[in-house]
C-alpha cells in the first residue's frame, strides 16, 4: 500500500501502546479530529476545550474542513483519525474500499427537538408549494448527486406518494450556492439545518413547508467515523475517543438542547464553540446563531442502524455507490449502543 | 594543394592538438517517439503498481479502471451527452469572452479615454477568483446555461483584453508612423497595421484563455449542471469514484491538447510571416 | 510644388533641439542635410512630413502638388518600415488601397514601380526573405507608387553595409535621372551627401542650426566618375562639421 507513512505511525503507536497500556493516561496519544464549522460539531469542540479527550489520554488536535468530502478522504489517507459527517456516496465508497467505517451516531432527528426543515422559495410558495405533496414537478437544490439532500427529497416524495423522479434536482455544490438559488427563486425547494433555515426566514427569503422529522422519524443525519486501520490497530484509542466525545455530547445537550446548565457555564461553552463556528462575527452577534436551532445529538454517540441501512439502500438503488456496498463494510457496531 | 610553408598544415616540430569543441548542449529538441515511449512506460508502470498493490486504490485507480470508466461513458452514450453540453458552454463562453476581450483590448490600446477608464479596472478584476463569485453569479445569471457561460466568459475575457492591449502597445510605432505618412485612413491603419501586428500577442492570449476556459469548466458546472464533463468530475469526486474522476480529467486533458493543437495550426497559418 | 521650412525651431521639454532653420525643397533637386548625431535631423524631417509640430516657425507648402500625386510628401525610413506580414506587392498595394484606383490602374502602378526598382521577380516574397538592400528597394518602390512631389528620406542607407549602399546610391541616381524627383535626404554619411545632393546643409550640434550650405553643381550622373572632385568637397564639409561632431560626441557621452 502507498500509505506507508501512516502504517509506520500506526505500528509505532501500537508498539507504544503495548508497553504503556496501563499508563495510557500519562503518555498521551496524538489524534487528529476533523470538524466542519457548524454547530452540529460542537460536541467535539466542547470535548476538546474542556479536556475530555485529554482525560482519556488523548492529545487531540481539531482540524477544520469546509466540506465533508475532503474530511472523509483525510480519514482514509490517515491524516485525520476521526470525523463526523453525513452518510454520502463518497463516504460509502471509501468504506467499500475498506478505508473507513462508521463507529457511532451523532446528529439525529428527534421528536420535540428542533430539526431540519424543508423550505420553498418565496416564488414557489406563492404558487402553491406549501407542503411536500407540492414538490411534485418542482426543482430541488442539492449539493451533489447522492448527497443527503437528495435522500431527504426522496423520502418526502415517498411519504407524499409520488415517484422521486418527478423532482428535478439541481446540483449546486456548495451551501452558499444553494442559499443564493433559493433566495432568488432559481430553485423551488431545499432542506437544511435549522440554524441556517432561521437565517433564511429572518431575511424573509423562504417559507418552511415541512419538518424533516415528520417524514423521516429518527433520521440519523450524521455519523462518527474513523479509518479501518484505527479500528484494527488502535481499538483502544477509538474507545477512548468515543468516551471523551460522549462527555462532549452530554455538555452540548445540557447547554444547548435541554438547557439545564447554569447560564454562566453555557456562556463559556458558547465562547468555545464561537472559536470555530461563526468565528468571523463578534461573539454577541454569533451567539443567537449558535444557540438557536440546535439539533439533537444521540447520547453516548448511539447509532440508529435502521436509518443508516435505509440510507445505504437508497444509495445502492440509485447506483450512487459501488455495487454491493454492504452494512458490514460500512458500519462497525462494536463501539456504541445501536438501535 | 598548398605547400608546407604557405599552407595551413601545422608545423611539425611543435606539439599540436585540436581545439576542444565546447559549443554543444543547451539546445533540447523534442522527439515524439521518446515522449510517446515515456508516456506509455509511465502508464505501464502505473498499471503494474496498481496490480501489485504498491499503489493504493484510494490514492489512484489503475489505468485499466480509468479506461473502463471511459468505456462505460462511451457505451451509455453519456460521453457524447456530457461532452456536447460542455463543448457548447466552453465554445460559447470562450468565443464571446475572446471577442469582447479583443474589442475592449483594442479600445484600451487605441483610445486614451478607454485606457484611462479600463486598464486598472481590468488588472484588478483579472485577479478576482471567479469561483468565489459563484453564489453571486447565480443571483445575476440564474442557474441555467447563462451562468455557466458567464463564468467561462468572465474567465477568458480578461486575458484576451490584456493580451490585446499589450499586443497593440507593442506594435512597431514606426509602422504606424509609416501608415500615417502615406495618408492611410484611421480604419486602414487599425485594420492593416495594428491588428495584424498585435495578432501574435492576441493568439498567445487565446492559447492561455483556452486553458483557463477548461479550468473554469469545472467551476462553471458547479452551478446546477446535470450533464457536462465538469459536472461528471464533480459528481465522481463527491462519490469518491476516482476511476471516473480520473477519466473525466483525462477527457479535459485531451480537450486541452486538441485546442492547443488547433491554435498552433492557426499560428502557423496566420503568423507564417514571422521568421 | 516646394516645401519650405520658415525659421523652424523646436524643443522637447527644456531641451532645445532645433533653432531657426530655413530651407526649401523642390524643383527636382535633392537637398541633403548632414550633422552630428542628435542634432535634430530626424526631428526636422518629421516636421517637414507633418508627423510632428514645430514649437517655433512654420512648415509651408508652396504651389499645388502635381496632378496625379497621391501622397505629395512621402517618407522613406531608415528601418524600411515594411509590414512583415505582407508580400512585396502587398506592401506596395497598402499605400494605394485607400485611393480607390480600380484594379487595373493599381496593377499598372505596381508593375511600373516594381519594374523601375528591378523587383519584378520578388513580387510574392515576404520581407523576411529579403536582404536589407532589397527591403529598402521595396520601400523606395512603395514611395514611388504614390507619385510624391517631395520625398523625405531619413538615413535610408544607414542600416546597410557599404557595398549595398554603393549599389543603392547608383539606383537612386538612375531613378532620379529617369524621372526627376525632389527630395530631402538626411544622412550623417558625407560620401552619400556629396554623391546625391544638389545642395548640402550642414547642421551644428544640438540645438541644430544651419552652419553652412554647400552647392554642388556637378550632374548626379557624372559623380561616380569624378570621385576626386567630390572627395575635396567632402573634405571641406568634414572640416566644417568636425568640431561640432566632436563636441556633440562628448555631450552625449556626458549625458549618458
Ligand atoms: N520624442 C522625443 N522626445 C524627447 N526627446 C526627443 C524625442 N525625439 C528626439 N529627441 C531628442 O532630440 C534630439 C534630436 O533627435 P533626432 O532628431 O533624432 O536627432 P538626429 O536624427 O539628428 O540624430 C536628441 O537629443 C533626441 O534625444
Ligand atoms: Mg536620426
Amino acid at each position: 500500500m502507498a500509505l506507508t507513512r501512516r502504517q509506520l505511525g500506526a505500528g509505532a503507536a501500537a508498539g507504544a501502546a503495548f508497553g504503556i497500556v496501563r499508563n495510557a493516561r500519562a503518555a498521551s496519544e496524538k489524534v487528529a479530529i476533523g470538524i466542519l464549522p457548524l454547530v452540529s460539531h460542537a460536541p467535539t469542540i466542547i470535548a476538546a476545550a474542556r479536556g475530555y479527550f485529554a482525560a482519556q489520554g488523548l492529545d487531540a488536535k481539531l482540524v477544520t474542513f469546509q466540506a465533508a468530502e475532503p474530511m472523509a478522504v483525510g480519514i482514509a489517507s490517515g491524516d485525520i483519525d476521526f470525523g463526523v459527517t453525513a452518510i454520502t456516496g463518497g463516504l460509502v465508497s471509501l468504506a467499500d474500499k475498506g478505508a473507513v467505517k462508521i463507529i457511532g451516531g451523532s446528529l439525529a432527528e428527534k421528536k420535540g427537538v428542533d430539526g431540519q426543515k424543508v423550505v420553498a422559495s418565496n416564488a414557489a410558495y406563492a404558487k402553491g408549494l406549501t407542503d411536500i405533496a407540492g414538490l411534485r414537478g418542482k426543482s430541488y437544490a442539492v449539493t451533489t448527486a447522492g448527497s443527503s439532500f437528495e435522500y431527504v427529497a426522496y423520502k418526502a416524495a415517498q411519504k407524499a406518494g409520488f415517484p422521486a423522479s418527478d423532482i428535478t434536482y439541481r446540483p449546486l455544490q456548495t451551501i452558499p450556492a444553494c442559499i443564493a438559488a433559493v433566495k432568488t427563486g432559481q430553485v423551488d425547494a431545499w432542506d437544511m439545518l435549522p440554524s441556517i433555515i432561521a437565517i433564511l426566514l429572518h431575511d424573509k427569503a423562504a417559507h418552511v413547508i415541512a419538518a424533516v422529522q415528520d417524514f423521516i422519524p429518527d433520521y440519523q443525519v450524521t455519523t462518527v467515523f474513523t479509518s479501518t486501520r484505527n479500528i484494527d490497530k488502535r481499538a483502544e484509542v477509538v474507545k477512548r475517543f468515543l468516551a471523551g466525545f460522549s462527555r462532549g455530547i452530554d455538555d452540548y445537550d445540557a447547554a444547548l438542547v435541554a438547557k439545564t446548565m447554569a447560564p454562566k457555564e453555557v456562556d463559556a461553552i458558547v465562547a468555545e464553540i464561537h472559536k470555530y463556528v461563526f468565528a468571523g462575527m463578534p461573539l454577541a452577534k454569533a451567539r443567537p446563531h449558535i444557540t438557536n436551532g440546535v439539533m439533537h445529538v444521540n447520547k453516548g454517540a448511539a447509532l440508529n442502524v435502521a436509518s443508516v441501512a435505509d440510507q445505504l439502500a437508497w444509495l445502492n438503488a440509485n447506483k450512487l455507490v459501488p455495487a454491493g456496498s454492504t452494512m458490514k463494510k460500512l458500519v462497525d457496531t462494536s463501539f456504541v449502543k445501536t438501535f | 594543394m598548398p605547400d608546407e610553408a604557405s599552407g595551413p598544415a601545422p608545423a611539425r616540430a611543435v606539439a599540436v592538438r585540436e581545439v576542444p569543441f565546447r559549443g554543444g548542449g543547451f539546445r533540447p529538441r523534442t522527439n515524439s517517439y521518446v515522449s510517446w515511449a515515456v508516456f506509455a512506460g509511465l502508464i505501464l508502470l502505473w498499471e503494474a503498481g496498481s496490480r501489485l498493490g504498491l499503489i493504493s486504490p484510494i490514492a489512484l485507480p489503475a489505468p485499466s479502471q480509468v479506461l473502463g470508466a471511459l468505456v462505460d461513458l462511451a457505451r451509455t452514450g453519456m460521453l457524447w451527452k456530457n461532452l456536447s453540453v460542455s463543448l457548447m458552454r466552453l465554445g460559447t463562453g470562450w468565443v464571446l469572452g475572446s471577442i469582447l476581450g479583443i474589442a475592449v483590448g483594442l479600445a484600451i490600446g487605441l483610445f486614451t479615454i478607454a485606457r484611462a477608464a479600463l486598464m486598472q479596472l481590468t488588472s484588478a478584476l483579472f485577479a478576482v477568483p471567479k469561483i468565489a463569485l459563484l453564489p453571486l453569479f447565480i443571483v445575476w445569471f440564474g442557474i441555467g446555461e447563462s451562468s455557466k457561460i458567464a463564468t467561462i466568459l468572465f474567465g477568458t475575457f480578461f486575458p484576451a483584453v490584456i493580451a490585446t492591449y499589450s499586443g497593440v502597445d507593442n506594435v512597431d510605432r514606426n509602422l504606424i508612423r509609416m501608415g500615417q505618412s502615406f495618408g492611410l485612413s484611421w480604419g486602414s491603419i487599425v485594420r492593416k497595421i495594428i491588428l495584424p501586428g498585435a495578432l501574435p500577442a492576441i493568439l498567445s492570449g487565446l492559447r492561455i484563455s483556452s486553458a483557463i476556459a477548461i479550468v473554469l469548466l469545472v467551476a462553471a458546472e458547479m452551478i446546477g449542471a446535470q450533464y457536462g464533463i465538469g459536472a461528471y468530475i464533480l459528481q465522481a469526486g463527491s462519490l469518491f469514484a476516482i476511476d471516473q474522476l480520473i477519466a473525466g480529467v483525462t477527457i479535459l486533458a485531451v480537450l486541452g491538447l486538441l485546442i492547443s493543437w488547433v491554435i498552433a495550426r492557426a499560428e502557423r497559418r496566420f503568423l507564417d510571416w514571422r521568421s | 510644388m516646394r516645401l519650405l521650412a520658415d525659421r523652424v525651431g523646436h524643443r522637447y521639454g527644456t531641451t532645445e533641439v532645433l533653432r531657426d532653420i530655413g530651407i526649401a525643397i523642390g524643383g527636382g533637386e535633392i537637398v541633403c542635410i548632414v550633422g552630428p548625431s542628435g542634432c535634430g535631423k530626424s526631428t526636422l524631417l518629421r516636421m517637414l512630413g507633418g508627423l510632428e509640430q514645430a514649437s517655433e516657425g512654420r512648415v509651408l507648402l508652396e504651389g499645388e502638388p502635381p496632378a496625379g500625386s497621391l501622397n505629395p510628401i512621402t517618407y522613406i525610413f531608415q528601418d524600411f518600415a515594411l509590414l512583415p506580414w505582407r508580400t512585396v506587392e502587398g506592401n506596395i498595394r497598402l499605400v494605394l488601397e485607400d485611393h480607390k484606383l480600380g484594379a487595373t490602374a493599381m496593377r499598372a502602378i505596381v508593375d511600373d514601380v516594381l519594374e523601375r526598382t528591378r523587383l519584378k521577380d520578388f513580387r510574392a516574397a515576404l520581407p523576411r526573405q529579403l536582404s536589407g538592400g532589397m527591403k529598402q528597394r521595396v520601400a523606395i518602390a512603395r514611395a514611388l507608387a504614390v507619385r510624391p512631389a517631395v520625398m523625405l528620406m531619413d538615413e535610408p542607407l544607414s542600416a546597410l553595409d557599404a557595398q549595398t549602399r554603393e549599389l543603392l546610391m547608383d539606383d537612386l541616381v538612375e531613378l532620379w535621372t529617369r524621372e526627376r524627383f525632389s527630395a530631402c535626404y538626411v544622412t550623417h554619411n558625407l560620401a552619400e551627401a556629396v554623391r546625391l545632393g544638389h545642395r548640402v546643409h550642414v547642421l551644428s550640434r544640438r540645438p541644430g542650426r544651419i552652419r553652412e550650405t554647400v552647392e554642388i553643381d556637378m550632374p548626379l550622373a557624372e559623380r561616380a566618375e569624378r570621385a576626386a572632385e567630390l572627395e575635396a568637397m567632402q573634405r571641406h564639409i568634414w572640416l566644417v562639421m568636425r568640431e561640432e561632431a566632436r563636441a556633440a560626441d562628448r555631450e552625449l557621452a556626458d549625458a549618458g
